[in-house]
């Protein structure tokens, strides 16, 4: 696609995988060829910190806290194969509004053009998953990110998650907003699990763009303040997250998802747990492995 | 019986909360407002003052010379605790007070500052400082009246140590909303006095903040309204124990009297009402005398048609009724009452046959007056002798002349926006202030000879 920059958000549940994801996405995509930036959406700013050597960047609203102008140039910093790594920042923990911050964030560089003059092939946000508020919403709002991707484990908290992410798509769709590109599964390592997370994709109609495993060569390399891709790039996990990356950039056309009704996601919710009794007390053994 | 939320909105009738809050503390002696909001908040409340407040707006620490913490955007995304601080400290080294007021708009509502907190790093025997949380979307500025007392009640008056008797507190009767507010709070204390009471209305030029300060001394908080001041009355009596009883606004003589045994009833009081009631009509009547021949000569008796807030819709309706002998065809309330309270209000305008009393109505659109006016006399092209609401007058707003206009009927504002009179001192409570108002529909009846 010469010419036209691909903006893709991702969101997840915290603590689900979010941003050793999207960084290995993002290094993955480079080693591709492509030129990405990672846009990191989350006070906690440390989306980018495996692209940096395990390094902090000066963030967004740190830098609009000292000065009143400030340069998207000011706030770019090169990590791990030339990716463009930004932090949006945000308030100390229970003062001011973290969702205007990432607004603001967000809106400085599509005022100052920063993509289009940097020649991006990727910007990828990496954002807080609880869409609490409008400010969290901004990435899928109209004229910002085109394909939005939810980082799922099979851990029904994460996909209540994805489904109120479901729902802010399916409420900006009909005002030019981002749609679902599909759900990530993170930390699948047990069949059942694969399950869960195929039948809710299923039930909202959207797909697994790829089934990640939980591994530890993931956390040797965080450990590094690396990504795996940059730490153990011959490794599975490298490969999975590389099979990852193609799919994305192959990715063209996403879709308004179907969320669930609260009532249903409870009844679904229950029939799964239903299933895990049974498969835990022996009722159920067709494909009990790993439990 | 319409509400807010259907069809369109239409000018306001008031401020929001944060604009109550302001102009209330405006209206307090020795007391500085510090605005947490945005910056153009001030100069909307100014303005809308300006234009219905009958040309009351400013003065000391008021209207656009109000001190503010102007939040930008950066205080909305890292909190604006600090450059709230920053204007508290500024505002204490310019502008001498002894009670300052910290009221917050939306936005800062929105992001939740800690407005207490920063009230609280600012503690000193010299001066008091009061947060109120006014956030402009919790409603208009009748709420942001109560709110800000409320604030003041529980944060600021003293705990008394004993009932100081025959004193009583006036609430309900909102300053700059109510453009006759001084002339009211005067014309209640005069009233109550003949009942040999201290009477406190915190706002006028003969109250002192030491007389807020002290108000829970009072043996009995009087709420001069069906809707107004009523939290304020609930905050004295769970904070305070100070009992609270409800009248309406006293127009005219019948609501005159009914205040005062009321008053006396509630304290308990020896005080011989009837002669003090038969003392004041003796000089009410002596003074209206001049104008019964005149009255009748000249067909001065109206269809009223009033349109008004709560307090001034029903004070009229009744002083009308009860008092000056015009008939009220149709009474439009204003503001945005829920079911109990609309039932209980609109209780209160019933009169015995063959007046029954008004039509009512509650919409706050009050251009649809005129829609309300042809149901009572609908018009049909068969009807050669169709019954009309003539000869007629209108009594509400300034945004309602265009109704008046459109029925050819005389018009006078009272109730806010009044932006076609100016107000200084002027009154309408008690018994004289009865015949203020008379004078008032009368001089605006024939003021076209």
């Amino acid at each position: 696609m010469p010419g036209k920059i691909k903006q893709i958000a991702v969101y997840g549940k915290g603590g689900i995988g979010k941003s050793t994801t999207t960084s290995n996405i993002s290094a993955a995509l480079s080693k591709l060829g492509f030129k990405v930036m990672q846009f990191g959406c989350d006070p906690k700013s440390d989306s980018t910190n495996t692209l940096r050597g395990g390094q902090y960047i000066p963030t967004v609203l740190d830098t609009l806290r000292e000065k009143t102008n400030v340069k998207a140039t000011d706030v770019i910093f090169e990590g791990y194969n030339g990716i463009y790594c930004v932090e949006a920042g945000g308030p100390s923990p229970g003062v001011g509004c973290a969702g205007r911050g990432i607004i603001t964030a967000v809106e400085l560089f599509k005022q100052q053009k920063a993509f289009e003059k940097l020649d991006l092939d990727y910007v990828i946000y990496d954002v807080l998953g609880d869409v609490v508020c409008g400010g969290f919403a901004v990435p899928i709002r109209e004229g910002i990110a085109e394909h939005v991707f939810t980082v799922s484990s099979a851990d029904f908290m994460a996909i209540y998650a994805a489904n109120n992410l479901f729902k802010g798509i399916a409420k900006y769709s009909h005002s030019g907003g981002a749609l679902l590109g599909g759900i990530i599964a993170n930390s699948i390592n047990q069949p059942y699990a694969k399950h869960i997370v195929d039948d809710f994709a299923e039930k909202t109609k959207t797909k697994i763009m790829q089934y990640v495993p939980r591994s530890v060569t993931v956390t040797q390399s965080e450990l590094q303040g690396k990504t795996t891709i940059e730490a153990a790039p011959d490794s599975e996990q490298a490969a999975v997250y590389m099979e990852l990356a193609d799919r994305i950039a192959k990715h063209e056309v996403s879709a308004t998802p179907s969320p669930l009704e609260i009532s249903e996601l409870r009844e679904w919710a229950a029939s799964w747990a239903n299933q895990l009794i049974a498969l835990e007390t022996g009722a159920l053994t067709s494909q009990a492995q790993g439990i | 019986m319409n509400s807010i939320n259907n069809s369109y909105i239409e000018r306001p009738r008031y401020l929001c909360s944060l604009g109550g809050a302001l102009s209330t503390l405006e209206a307090l002696p020795e007391t500085i407002p510090v605005m947490h909001c945005a910056s153009g908040c001030a100069g909307s409340i100014a303005w809308a003052q300006n234009g219905g407040s009958a040309l009351q707006v400013g003065g000391h620490c008021g209207g656009l010379t109000v001190p503010s913490s102007n939040v930008g955007e950066r205080d909305v995304v890292f909190g604006g605790t600090d450059r709230l601080t920053e204007q508290l400290k500024n505002t204490l080294e310019i502008m001498e007070g002894r009670l300052y007021v910290i009221i917050t708009g939306c936005v800062t509502e929105i992001i939740g500052d800690d407005i207490r907190a920063v009230a609280a790093e600012f503690e000193s025997g010299d001066y008091a400082i009061v947060a109120a949380n006014t956030g402009g979307f919790k409603g208009n500025s009748y709420l942001g009246y109560d709110i800000v007392l409320t604030s003041i009640v529980n944060q600021y008056v003293k705990k008394a140590a004993s009932k100081k008797k025959k004193s009583v507190n006036i609430l309900g009767i909102v300053p700059y909303m109510d453009v006759f507010w001084r002339g009211n709070l005067k014309g209640v204390r005069r009233l109550l006095e003949k009942l040999g009471l201290e009477v406190n209305t915190f706002f006028t030029d003969e109250d002192s903040l030491d007389g807020l300060k002290n108000s829970s001394e009072a043996e009995l908080n009087i709420v001069l309204s069906d809707v107004y001041g009523h939290e304020t009355a609930k905050a004295y009596e769970e904070t305070h124990g100070v009992p609270y009883i409800t009248a309406t606004l006293p127009i005219g003589p019948t609501a005159s009297a009914e205040l005062l045994n009321a008053v006396c009833g509630a304290l308990c009081l020896e005080a011989d009402v009837d002669a003090i009631v038969g003392a004041e009509n003796k000089r009410y009547y002596r003074c209206l005398e001049l104008l019964s021949d005149t009255y009748n000569d000249i067909d001065l008796q109206k269809f009223a048609v009033i349109i008004g807030d709560v307090n001034y819709a029903v004070a009229v309706t009744r002083f009308l009724l009860d008092d000056f002998g015009w008939i009220p065809v149709l009474t439009q309330f204003t503001d945005v009452l829920d079911g109990e309270r609309q039932e209980h209000i609109a209780g209160k305008l019933k009169a015995p046959a063959p007046l029954n009393g008004p039509k009512v109505v509650f919409d706050t659109n009050a251009s649809e007056v005129v829609r309300y006016i042809n149901e009572l006399y609908p018009k049909r092209e068969s009807d050669k002798y169709a019954e009309t609401i003539a000869p007629a007058f209108v009594i509400g707003s300034s945004l309602d002349r265009a109704a008046a206009l459109k029925i050819g009927a005389p018009h006078l504002s009272v109730s806010f926006p009044v932006s076609n009179r100016a107000v200084l001192s002027r009154g309408y409570t008690g018994f004289d202030g009865g015949l203020t108002l008379i004078e008032d529909l009368l001089s605006a009846a024939v003021a076209m000879r």
